[in-house]
């Protein structure tokens, strides 16, 4: 099982390796707008990666509380949203600001459980997050009836693929093999009997079918 | 030729037998029709082109030459020719749109002469029939402030001034022709030189001293002993206007040098002194000019004000007197801020004078003028800068307005409707008779705007960049309506249709949003799109800036739809405000193009008023530095009606259609890699990403389009030194995330499209893109490329597919431009800035408009015209077979009956 899990990292590693220059940290403060005093945020938590390559996050966010969930349930009876700012440090730059949202009816469906989604840049830079909520099999109404409620974040790495370049290398060997191909000699033919000739078949045919067509058999009237 | 000199000589019977034995030759090659292309019976039906120069800078008559014409010269760096009787352009030269295209000076005499760009210059001239280039030199000035220089022809020599301020004057001439240095340049005295200075050629007039004891110097630059005339300001000018005297030359290449001093005086430069000017200017903002007449010289001067209208004057200069039969004062006339670019008398056998005057407008318009202010011919040169355009529908005709509001009333007796029956079939009838009167020709007359059954014909609104809107006739060119707003910048302007004209009783109602030129702030204009009048809020300036504005997607109780403004202090703004309780689940993203920061807003009534609430922010370029190069949106016309693509095997492929999806192509700076382009395709909505791609060491372009799930950007490579098209294209996958008819929530998906790419090599410069829509989306998507070589392709989207089946052969990767793929044949377009696709009624049909210096219509079918019959589609013949095979059938049965009948009896 540990073996499987060392080789499920380093194909990750591998993979991921492609996409970025070099590897660093990553450190998110997440922060929200309930429950908050003087402030319009306060703290929800953190997410912090010691290697973006491995996409491997600590995330330490605190409980909501019985008045967490009753402003979220105030936000949820308008229909209103549930926004999250976050402060994204990597060793390039510091506390860039990206602001995303849920709607708060849909998060308190969830039970509290969210995906966030980091995009980040081939040198490591996050451009956005998205907030969704995760598909959960509860039941859409959930009661909060005790006093701590955990929060079920689940963060994910996404990258920036370098684009394709234009495919020459594989258009010169296919010229290159149409080339060679010629050179050794016709192009093998292996179209059917039919698919070869049709143009001379088609043309008898039609020959055969009027000459035919033309002098009517007597055996007609012999049936008579 | 050789042949027919022959069989003359001989005699006149050989001539007339020799013309029998060529008959039937002459008639064989009469029958047929030379075609040079392929198509060429096509030219021009389905396209128009119409050619501009741009806001004029200098004109002068060209009287040399047998057919006359008018040369000019303008700010777009164009140089052409105008045919003095029709206006149209019979040649043109347009130069770069940097500063070395930049003309500097024109001179008509036998052979054009243009001086053009800035230190090098290029001395070029230019033969005025044909537009040949004859000659051309080029002219590096050892002097670092050149942006003061003047130019003038004299005597076949360039003349080159370049004031040093507070020292000299330095005077350089040029052999016209070779460019050869005639005596160096010479340096005149002029400490006093300030930058209230103007050239009045030969002399270069200042004002210079201190407030109270001002002196008018002026220095003929071109004498050969140095001259300077010195009068205190004081004897032209009251004292208390010196304060700010205002200069200014006389305009129109005025023969005798002379300037405007303060409002209203002119002074003109004579055996080397001033003189007064018997004459005043009839108004501050006149414009006015010297010209030869039929007794000496007069002086010609044109304004506009609000109570005399466009008015044209003009007054002998010798003896003061009024010239009566050129004078003119007209309060139709539109002609705002009229400045006079060339005017040109002659002597008729009456001792009168016959003028022709070119006149430029502050909005770009130039006007050929008569003497007496008849107008010959205008040209509406604020079309070469067009900054938005709409396609409008036309109201449906009248007959056809009262059958749908028949239907349209719910309530209502049965009697009533009984009687409302009744009376459009009466009506149906009249309009029957009419039309067998043979009436209905009147109705096709193109003043008749009425929807066509195909919805083909349109009218395109076009803002431009001078505040000018016209309202154009798509089918003919022909501008319907103009409207000019001094105070209107279309820098960044949008048009948005509120209300079309497909529902009567409410006219059609059409609403441009852009800035106040002086303030920047929000300028409103909602007019009728069909004639062009201003109606409900008409102009209507606010005193903030806008950031961003939209058309809220359900329309009020009067079937209008809605503006919805944010401001820049996040405020929002409904027109008109009774509509605010519609704002409902609206939501708004503002960019900032410098910093690639881009933010997302939730709309919302709130009982009271529209709020709005900051709900994302992302930062696209990363945290350094970074800008927004093009972004491309859906088209508001685009209507998705294919879930998705049916793969080789017979397998669909989910398409992932988000109608909220905006793509920013933004240009960053690495430090590793340099440029770096980031194609990001985002959900202004929700704020989520669906798609990214980046391209290292690439410099952006400003072009992208997106349409359905395609989008396509283009860059340079700056590894490869070449340009590239990069496309992109989301899919859901094989099977589908919602139900079908279940409506898309940007909100309830979490899921992540399955993004495809692939990158081509252009083989051009584009300089334009956008993709043409059809009304339902299911005819095939073509891509459309303006590029600088003046051609605009059309390529398919099946060429530049990012998702490839294993099965089909590679593609090339240099996309192919064949010749057949260009829109405007050889009709080359110059500088194409935007192309603009709408669809029409046809599924089949996307009407294209090329906006840029030329305004290029036609109409394009990407999966040809499987909808429509073709133009030489043969009805007759079809009638003929169908009736003959309707007889046959019934004759035959008839003697089978008969044959049946005889048998039956033997």
């Amino acid at each position: 099982m540990k073996m499987f899990t060392i080789i499920f990292f380093s194909i990750n590693v591998l993979q991921n390796a492609i996409c970025l220059d070099y590897d660093g940290w990553l450190n998110i403060k997440v922060e929200h707008t309930l429950n908050c005093k003087y402030e319009e945020y306060c703290a929800r938590g953190s997410i912090s990666l010691k290697s973006i390559r491995t996409g491997i996050p600590v995330i330490d966010q605190i409980n909501f509380n019985d008045g967490h969930i009753n402003e979220l349930k105030e936000i949820a009876k308008v229909d209103g949203i549930y926004a999250l700012r976050t402060l994204v440090s990597t060793a390039e730059s510091k506390d860039v600001e990206i602001i995303s949202f849920v709607r708060a009816k849909r998060f308190l469906e969830s039970g509290l459980s969210d995906i966030i989604r980091a995009w980040v840049l081939p040198n490591g830079e996050v451009i956005a997050l998205s907030l969704q909520v995760a598909n959960t099999s509860q039941p859409k109404n959930i009661e909060y009836k005790s006093s701590e409620y955990k929060l079920n974040s689940t963060f994910y790495i996404r990258h920036v693929d370098p684009a394709p370049l234009p495919d020459t290398a594989s258009y010169i060997q296919k010229l290159e093999r149409e080339k060679e191909a010629r050179e050794k000699g016709e192009l093998k033919d292996n179209r059917s009997f039919l698919a070869k000739y049709w143009m001379y078949i088609v043309p008898i045919a039609i020959f055969v079918m009027i000459s035919g067509a033309a002098n009517p058999e007597p055996a007609a009237q012999a049936a008579r | 030729m050789g042949v027919l000199s022959s069989n003359l000589k001989p005699s006149f019977l050989g001539l007339l037998k020799f013309l029998n034995n060529m008959n039937w030759f002459i008639v064989f090659f009469s029958l047929i029709n030379i075609s040079v292309c392929i198509y060429e019976d096509q030219i021009g039906k389905f396209d128009w082109r119409q050619t501009y120069v741009g806001r004029i800078k200098f004109a002068q008559f060209d009287t040399v030459s047998t057919a006359k014409k008018i040369i000019v010269a303008t700010e777009e760096n164009v140089l052409a020719a105008l045919n003095l009787k029709t206006g149209q352009v019979v040649w043109r030269h347009v130069f770069e749109t940097a500063s070395t295209g930049n003309i500097q000076l024109l001179h008509v005499g036998e052979k054009v002469t243009t001086v053009t760009g800035s230190n090098p210059y290029l001395v070029r001239g230019w033969d005025s029939n044909t537009g040949v280039l004859i000659w051309e030199w080029s002219l590096t000035v050892q002097n670092d402030l050149t942006e003061y220089s003047q130019w003038w022809v004299q005597n076949n020599m360039l003349v080159h001034v370049l004031p040093v301020f507070g020292s000299h004057i330095e005077v350089t001439m040029y052999n016209l022709l070779t460019g050869s240095n005639r005596g160096a340049s010479s340096m005149l005295p002029a400490i006093w030189t300030n930058e209230r200075c103007i050239l009045t050629a030969p002399h270069y007039t200042c004002i210079s001293g201190p407030l109270e004891s001002q002196l008018l110097l002026s220095i003929d630059v071109t004498s050969n002993a140095v001259k300077i005339i010195s009068k205190p300001l004081t004897d032209y000018v009251d004292i208390q206007q010196t304060v700010s005297v205002n200069l200014r030359p006389l305009g129109g290449n005025s023969i005798i040098p002379g300037f405007v001093l303060g409002n209203d005086k002119i002074v003109f430069i004579r055996d080397n002194n001033f003189e007064k000017s018997k004459v005043q200017l009839g108004d501050k903002s006149a414009s006015a000019t010297v010209v030869d007449g039929a007794n000496g010289h007069i002086l010609v001067q044109t304004w506009m004000d609000d109570v005399t209208g466009f008015t044209l004057t003009a007054d002998s200069v010798s003896t003061g007197k009024e010239v009566t039969d050129i004078y003119c004062s007209d309060k139709t006339l539109n002609i705002p801020k009229p400045e006079l670019l060339a005017v040109m008398c002659t002597r008729t056998s009456r001792e009168q004078n016959a003028c022709r005057l070119l006149i430029n407008a502050a909005d770009d318009a130039v006007h050929l003028m008569q003497q007496g202010g008849r107008a010959l011919w205008a040209r509406e040169e604020a079309l070469s800068r067009a900054r938005a355009v709409e396609f409008v529908e036309l109201p449906v005709s009248d007959t056809d307005a009262a059958l749908e509001s028949e239907f349209d009333q719910k309530e209502g007796s049965v009697w009533s409707a009984f009687a409302r029956r009744l009376l459009t079939q009466y009506q149906q009838l009249q309009n029957l008779i009419r039309s067998l009167q043979g009436e209905s020709a009147v109705q096709k007359t193109p003043s008749s705007l009425v929807r066509d059954y195909f919805n083909l014909h349109r009218i395109i609104v076009i803002v431009t960049d001078a505040g000018k809107i016209f309202g154009i006739d798509n089918l003919s060119g022909e501008i319907l309506w103009r409207r000019y707003e001094a105070g209107l910048s279309a820098q960044s302007a949008s048009v948005f249709t509120r209300r079309s004209a497909r529902t009567p009783p409410h006219h059609a109602h059409l609403s441009v949003v852009a800035t106040q030129r002086d303030t920047g702030n929000g300028f409103i204009l909602s007019l009728n799109p069909i004639t062009g009048e201003l109606i409900d809020e008409g102009k209507l300036i606010l005193n903030v800036r806008l950031l961003q504005c939209m058309m809220l997607h359900v329309p009020d109780s009067e079937k209008l739809h809605a503006l919805v403004l944010l401001d820049e202090k996040e405020n929002v703004l409904v027109l008109p405000s009774s509509a605010a309780p519609l704002v409902e689940d609206v939501y708004m993203y503002v960019a900032e193009k410098d910093t690639a920061k881009v933010q997302g807003y939730s709309l919302r009534f709130d009982g009271k008023g529209v709020r709005a609430q900051r709900t994302w922010a992302a930062r696209l370029g990363g945290a350094g530095a970074a800008r927004v190069a093009a972004t491309a949106t859906r088209s508001r016309l685009e209507h998705v009606r294919a879930p998705g693509r049916a793969l080789a095997d017979r397998s669909v492929l989910y398409k992932y259609s988000n109608p909220n999806l905006v793509l920013f192509v933004v240009e960053r700076l690495d430090p590793l890699y340099k440029e770096e382009v980031v194609a990001v395709a985002l959900d202004v909505v929700s704020g989520a990403l669906a798609g990214a791609a980046a391209h290292r060491r690439a410099r952006a372009l400003p072009l992208a389009a997106h349409a359905d799930n395609c989008f396509v950007y283009l860059y340079r490579s700056e590894k490869h030194r070449r340009l590239e098209l990069a496309t992109m294209e989301l899919y859901e996958g094989k099977e589908r995330w919602l139900e079908p008819g279940v409506p898309f929530s940007s909100l309830e998906s979490n899921q992540v499209p399955i993004v495809e790419h692939q990158a081509f090599i252009l083989p051009a410069t584009p300089t334009a893109a956008a993709f043409t829509i059809t009304e339902r989306s299911l005819t095939d998507r073509h891509v459309l490329l303006g590029l600088s070589s003046g051609a605009v392709v059309e390529l398919p989207w099946a060429y530049l597919e990012a998702r490839r089946d294993e099965s089909l052969p590679v593609a090339a990767p240099e996309l192919p431009l064949p010749a057949d793929a260009t829109l405007n044949y050889n009709r080359t377009l110059q500088r194409v800035s935007a192309l603009h696709a709408a669809p029409a009624g046809l599924e089949s049909t996307s009407l294209v408009l090329v906006t840029g210096l030329d305004l290029f219509y036609t109409r394009v079918a990407p999966s040809k015209t499987f909808d429509l019959l073709k133009d030489d589609f043969d009805y007759y013949l079809i009638t003929i077979v169908l009736s003959a095979l309707i007889v046959a059938t019934y004759s035959t049965k008839y003697f089978a009956s008969r044959k049946m009948l005889k048998q039956a009896w033997k």
